[in-house]
């Protein structure tokens, strides 16, 4: 086959093929959202959009997302320097690890964290320490660990593109370790850290798998906005839940604008 | 000064073996070595980025062997410079003093005269990434001596720079070595970088120093065949007689060779020419019959695009070097009388100052 596609002929096709499979998905996608604007009434739709139930998702989502958001760069931070910088041994594997949250479906996320919270050990912090278990820091839990291996993979990749050897000429001009990483690596992480906090929030504020499973759908509780699409598509409520498609859809992109925005185009996601 | 002590290192891919090693103060000394000989371990080791488990490294008479490289006063120029992109010209130089919390008057009298005599005082506010190689190397150099280090590391400082750039660089980093008389240790593949800036080289090879010495000790005396490989495998000639022939030249008498030889004033003790500044003629070619000798080959061996021939000569074995394609040309045989021509240009001299007895120098 490889033969018949020699010279100009060979070339003009592998273009046709790939940009013909760049338009069959933007078309794909531009028909969902022109299948989302010719369903919706836009007057239902602002009127569900500033709903009192509808604002306590959207405040919980930014919210949770948030914290968890914090929580993970502060974790995912050292955790990709560690990986990418230093070398010790069982690396590959614990490297491989970290990926698993990404891999495995955040419903079976939750009901690992469910099944932990039914420990001893875990009971006794959900009694004691802090209420988990259907609760609103249920939410930030699950979206951490969901959120927290994208974080450390995303870092990583920063991490291993800064040259060793800055932090190395940082020592050489006084600087100890921890100053030579606060004021050398991480200027230099800067476009990256701020692309992982932004897609990693992003990513928080539509997570449902391993939320539903740990915190719940209990509406004006722990209502996230991906739960508020599944309340409302359990309720056949199709207006609730495309308003609130549109509020995920517009936090996405402007995420993605954001990233744009204020990187360009120095940092590849 | 600068001692090291049966320091050895393994890295896995790099590594150093039982080196010894004495650096004088205000001494501009060159490691050489081909790629992979270990030269950036070495300074890295002087530099205290790596943690070494045998040998001991002593910087003016302190033991700093176990000392953290921001303990150890070094000045470090890495290969490609590495300056920080998210600071100016001028942060950059001045890191290391606002690091040591220097105040600003004395930042700005600090980096004024070290940014005049490096010639970037125009440079002070551009941005790093907008910089020509050579104003990168001022600029890291300028850095790395603003918190005046008592040893100068220099990691191949000129490799990525163009020829003609690297070739001005050079002299210039002897007059700042002149200028400031910083012990500096600078680390090259490069032989005649070495020999323009070095008052002393050491070549490394393997991960060991094979020999320590002056330029022309490392040229004229290589103590092992690595040595010779390494700078080329010149033929090297004793000089027995001089005679002066006026108009800067000598005709030196190498066991019944008469070679004619640029002539400095001194007495000419030994001649070195590489294989490459000898040409290979089967006739006798017409000209000015100096500097031409009849020969024997005695082998050839072909080594990718040139052929190294070895030619006796009134008892003495040359090695002549010649492309390949010149060579299939002349049809030359084991056991065929060829004429060597020595390039004038290539000969190399090295001369003592004093005359021995018996020596004419008229």
């Amino acid at each position: 086959m490889f033969k018949v596609l020699k010279g100009m002929r060979g070339e003009r096709a592998f273009n046709g093929a790939t940009i013909s499979a760049l338009a069959l998905l933007v078309i794909f996608f531009v028909g969902i959202v022109v299948a989302l604007f010719s369903y919706t009434d836009w007057n239902t739709f602002i009127s569900v959009l500033l709903s009192h139930e509808i604002l306590f998702a959207i405040k919980l989502s930014v919210a949770t997302a948030s914290v968890a958001t914090i929580v993970s760069i502060l974790i995912a931070v050292p955790v990709a320097y560690a990986i990418s910088q230093t070398e010790f041994p069982g690396k590959d594997i614990v490297d491989s690890m970290l990926d698993l949250p990404i891999v495995i479906s955040p419903i079976a996320l939750g009901a690992c964290l469910l099944v932990f919270f039914n420990t001893p050990v875990g009971a006794g912090i959900d009694d004691n320490i802090m209420k988990f278990v259907f609760a609103v820091p249920g939410i930030i839990l699950a979206q951490i660990i969901v959120i927290c291996a994208l974080a450390i993979r995303l870092l990583k990749s920063t991490f291993d593109s800064i040259d060793p050897r800055y932090e190395q000429v940082g020592r050489t001009l006084g600087c100890s370790k921890p100053e030579a990483f606060f004021k050398i690596t991480v200027p230099l992480a800067r476009d990256g850290l701020i692309a992982a906090s932004i897609l990693t929030w992003a990513r928080a504020v539509g997570e449902f798998g391993a939320t539903v499973t740990l915190a719940g759908a209990t509406a004006m509780k722990t209502e996230t906005l991906p739960i508020a699409i599944f309340l409302s598509l359990a309720s056949a409520d199709v207006d609730k839940a495309i308003a609130v498609i549109f509020v995920l859809v517009i936090i996405a992109i402007a995420a993605l604008l954001i990233i744009r925005r204020i990187i360009g185009r120095r940092y590849v996601i | 000064m600068i001692k090291i002590k049966n320091l050895s290192i393994d890295l896995g891919e790099f590594f150093l073996k039982n080196i010894n090693l004495t650096i004088s103060d205000r001494e501009y000394f060159v490691i050489l070595g081909p790629t992979g000989a270990g030269k950036t371990v070495l300074i890295e080791c002087i530099a205290g980025l790596h943690r070494i488990r045998q040998g001991e490294i002593w910087i003016d008479g302190n033991n700093v062997t176990s000392l953290a490289p921001e303990e150890r006063k070094v000045g470090y120029v890495p290969q490609d410079y590495v300056l920080f992109p998210f600071l100016n010209v001028a942060d950059n130089i001045a890191f290391g003093l606002r690091q040591a919390k220097c105040s600003r008057t004395y930042i700005e009298a600090k980096v004024k005269p070290l940014v005049s005599l490096m010639g970037i005082s125009h440079l002070l506010h551009r941005n790093t990434r907008s910089l020509s190689g050579g104003e990168k190397q001022r600029v890291a150099l300028a850095r790395a001596l603003a918190l005046s280090p008592k040893v100068l590391l220099l990691d191949e400082p000129l490799s990525s720079l163009d020829l003609q750039t690297s070739k001005y660089l050079r002299l210039e980093l002897r007059r700042i070595h002149k200028e400031l008389g910083v012990t500096t240790i600078h680390i090259t593949h490069n032989q005649t970088e070495a020999e323009e800036v070095a008052d002393k080289i050491g070549i490394l090879n393997m991960g060991r120093l094979e020999q320590v010495g002056s330029p022309d000790d490392v040229f004229f005396y290589p103590e092992s065949e690595i040595v010779s490989d390494f700078i080329g495998t010149p033929n090297i000639l004793e000089c027995e007689h001089c005679h002066n022939l006026g108009q800067g030249l000598i005709e030196v008498d190498c066991g019944g060779l008469n070679i004619t030889v640029p002539h400095y004033g001194n007495m000419v003790r030994r001649i070195a020419l590489f294989p490459r500044d000898i040409y290979v003629s089967d006739t006798n070619p017409p000209g000015p019959q100096v500097n031409r000798f009849k020969g024997t080959i005695s082998s050839i061996k072909s080594a990718s695009a040139v052929v190294r021939l070895k030619v006796i000569v009134r008892e003495k074995t040359l090695q002549a070097e010649m492309p390949y394609d010149i060579f299939e040309d002349m049809d030359l045989k084991v056991g065929k009388e060829v004429f060597l021509l020595f390039k004038m240009k290539g000969i190399r001299v090295y001369e003592s100052k004093t005359l021995n007895e018996g020596e004419t120098n008229q």
